[in-house]
Order: C-alpha cells, then sequence, then structure tokens
C-alpha cells in the first residue's frame, strides 16, 4: 500500500478514535483560547457595523416623519414664495421709481424676458419696443449703474447689449483721478478698461464711470469697479479689468434713458 | 513567515464565516480553504493544514474536536487527487468539484456528529444547509485552479 494511503488511512482512523474517545466524556478544545479573540475581533466588528449602520438606521425611522413635514413644509414654502415674490418685485419697483423721479433723461422702464438666441452673444430681450419710445442707441441703467444700451429695436420689443458684451465700448474715466479711457466687453463677467496710459496712477478698487466723450452715453453714469491693474505688459497701455456693478444675471428691470 | 501568514488567513477566513449568512445558513469558506490549500500544496499537505484548520474550527465551535478534523483533512486530500489525478482542469470542473467537497465536509461532519454526539440538526434541515453552503462556494471554484506542471 503506498505511503499516502496509509497516511489517509491513518488520518481517518486517529480522527475515529479521537471522536470515540470523547463521546460521553469531555470535550478536548486545543484551540480554545482563540475564541476570546475571535469574539473581540466580532465585538469590533460589530461596533465598527453599528457606528456605520446607525446614522442610516436613524434616517429609516425618520423617513416617514420627514415625508409628513415635508408635504406640509411645501404648502407653506409656496405660500411663503408668493409673499417674497411680491416683497421682492415691490422693493425693485419702488428703485425704479425713485431712479425715474431722479432721471430727467427718463424714457422707460422695461422688463428682461429672455436671452439672446445668439448663444454667443451676451444680449437680452427687453419688453419695450418703439411703440414705448425706445429707440437704437438708447442706454439702459438700473439704480447700481449702467446696464448697456439698446442695440435694436422693433415695434414691442429691443435688445439690450450689456456692457460685458464682446461687442460693447463705451467712453470712460476714473471717477477720483478723471484718467480717461474706453471700456469694452469680454464676453464673460469682466470688462476691459483699454487705453489708460502705463504712467497713470490706477488702483484696485478704482470706480469707473462714463465719460459722455462718446457722445453716446450721458456722462457720469458708474460702470463698476476696477479688480485688476497689469502694468507688466507689452506696450505703453496698462491692463486692466473692470467688475461692473450691474450683473444682468439678476437684473430684472432696467430704466431706458436717452442722451439729453 | 508563511505559516504566519496562513495563520492570519485562517483566522480571518473564521470571522467572515461567522459574520455572513444567506437564508440562516452560515457558509463553509474553511472548506475552501481546506481545498484551496489540497490543490495548491498536494496530498499531505492538504490533509497537514486542512486537518489544522478542522481542529481550530472544532476548538472555536464549543463542540468535540473530531468532526472537522476528519472532514477538513480529507478535503485537503480528496481536493488534491481530483486536480491532480481525475481531470484537467476547467473552470465549470473547478466549480463541480469544489462543490462535491463542500457538500462531503458538511456530510462528513453532519455524520460524525449524529454518530458520536447527537444529530445536530434534522436530516431535511441538514440537506437544506450542504446544499446552500456547496452553492455558496461554487464559485470560488472558478479562482482556485492547480498550478500548470
Amino acid at each position: 500500500m503506498p505511503k499516502k494511503r496509509l497516511l489517509i488511512l491513518l488520518f481517518i482512523i486517529i480522527s475515529i478514535g479521537l471522536m470515540t474517545y470523547q463521546s460521553g466524556r469531555e470535550h478536548i478544545s486545543p484551540f480554545q483560547f482563540l475564541s476570546n479573540t475571535i469574539n473581540r475581533f466580532h465585538e469590533l466588528k460589530n461596533s465598527i457595523k453599528n457606528f456605520v449602520t446607525s446614522p442610516f438606521k436613524t434616517l429609516l425611522l425618520r423617513e416617514e416623519e420627514n415625508k409628513r413635514l415635508k408635504a406640509e413644509l411645501s404648502g407653506l414654502l409656496k405660500e411663503q414664495q408668493k409673499f417674497i415674490e411680491a416683497i421682492q418685485e415691490n422693493k425693485r419697483l419702488k428703485e425704479l421709481l425713485s431712479l425715474k423721479e431722479r432721471e430727467h433723461r427718463y424714457v422707460t422702464a422695461a422688463r428682461i424676458i429672455a436671452k439672446s438666441i445668439d448663444p454667443w452673444s451676451n444680449a437680452v430681450i427687453l419688453d419695450k419696443g418703439t411703440k414705448d419710445g425706445v429707440a437704437k442707441d438708447m442706454v439702459a441703467i438700473t439704480d447700481k449703474g449702467l446696464a448697456g444700451k439698446i442695440s435694436s429695436v422693433s415695434y414691442s420689443y429691443s435688445y439690450l447689449l450689456p456692457l460685458t458684451d464682446i461687442n460693447f465700448s463705451a467712453g470712460t474715466r476714473l471717477r477720483d483721478s478723471r484718467t480717461e479711457g474706453i471700456i469694452s466687453g469680454t464676453g464673460f463677467r469682466k470688462c476691459k478698461l483699454k487705453y489708460i496710459h502705463y504712467e497713470e496712477d490706477v488702483k484696485k478698487g478704482d470706480v469707473v464711470i462714463t465719460s459722455g466723450l462718446d457722445l453716446l452715453f450721458p456722462p457720469g453714469i458708474p460702470i463698476g469697479y476696477v479688480s485688476k491693474v497689469d502694468k507688466k505688459g507689452v506696450g505703453i497701455f496698462q491692463d486692466i479689468e473692470v467688475i461692473p456693478f450691474v450683473n444682468n444675471t439678476w437684473t430684472e428691470f432696467v430704466m431706458i434713458i436717452k442722451r439729453e | 513567515m508563511n505559516y504566519i501568514l496562513w495563520a492570519v488567513i485562517i483566522f480571518f477566513t473564521i470571522i467572515i464565516q461567522g459574520s455572513v449568512s444567506l437564508f440562516d445558513v452560515t457558509p463553509n469558506f474553511t472548506a475552501v480553504l481546506a481545498y484551496y490549500l489540497g490543490v495548491k500544496r498536494g496530498k499531505i499537505n492538504g490533509m497537514f493544514f486542512g486537518s489544522f484548520i478542522g481542529i481550530v474550527e472544532d476548538s472555536l465551535s464549543y463542540t468535540f474536536l473530531g468532526p472537522n478534523l476528519l472532514s477538513k483533512g480529507m478535503i485537503g486530500y480528496l481536493s488534491s487527487l481530483i486536480s491532480s489525478k481525475l481531470f484537467i482542469w476547467t473552470p465549470v470542473l473547478g466549480i463541480i468539484s469544489i462543490s462535491i467537497l463542500t457538500i462531503t465536509d458538511s456530510f462528513i461532519v453532519f455524520v460524525s456528529r449524529s454518530v458520536f454526539d447527537i444529530m445536530p440538526v434534522s436530516i431535511g434541515v441538514a440537506v437544506f444547509i450542504i446544499l446552500i453552503q456547496s452553492l455558496l462556494n461554487a464559485p470560488l471554484g472558478i479562482f482556485i485552479k492547480p498550478d500548470e506542471k
């Protein structure tokens, strides 16, 4: 008989003998000391499991309550939203009214109803047209400052070219130093202030206003503030970034004024 | 170092085995370990390591020493025998062999306990437990293949 088979036979006999020996006697457990260690591991595993799952269990328990509360809350929020809308609209109209009272060049107030279909343009559509006295190149302002100019107009609607549009430019000056330049849109949220000589002292935070020298925009309308000044560029002019006071994303109403 | 690693693997296999269940049936991953050792290390080593796993399992299960010692030792021996002598390994044969050996393992334990102690469960429940354990171990047969000679 080969050794391996003899060994397995021996193994079986020993095992059966061992079991027979223990039958009706106290059990032999040579590795029982490991059970404590294993149980500690199980305890540790359970505490980790509880730590991980208890928040989810709590969440599940509260889910029902949350559903009920959410239903109640959504009803209340709808009501509240109506009031908030009314309050905000009231505030905006009051601002426009006070602006109208101050502004003798007032033509009309217009609401921004949509963005231009052209995805590359920042232009927006206003709900006022020639029937309301709006004409091309009129100026749009808000209580914060210059919003843009009317680029085209139809009977009932008009297109407002905001000052951040790449096609926009206006004559400007720095309010404090009276340094003149030209502001242009960049197509994004910022504008560029051009043609400011590198020897001119321009600081971050300087306010930019319209100069009126372009014969298009009335002088003194706030445009924005200087956010970045770079004198290191090549050439004789500084590279200046301006953040407009009027953000078209958040503007709903504008006032249209004429030059004189 | 290798023995320490195997001790750690056996330790964690027993912990995992005690932590999961399917239809209230605890899997028999230690049989997979014995099967693996038999396939990879040959008959004698497989039997030796299998019986060691069995002794540990018997000790930790608070029953008498022997059923798992015998069954795991047999699995270690038989897995090596099957993989080396009886067939050329393919994934399907791997699944079949691990399933059969799991059934064999559980059957030996059940019979040993029934003969030398008391019948742990009814025969119907035992069949159910053995089949579930076999099903749980079956996919692992795909990954355990003998080393090419």
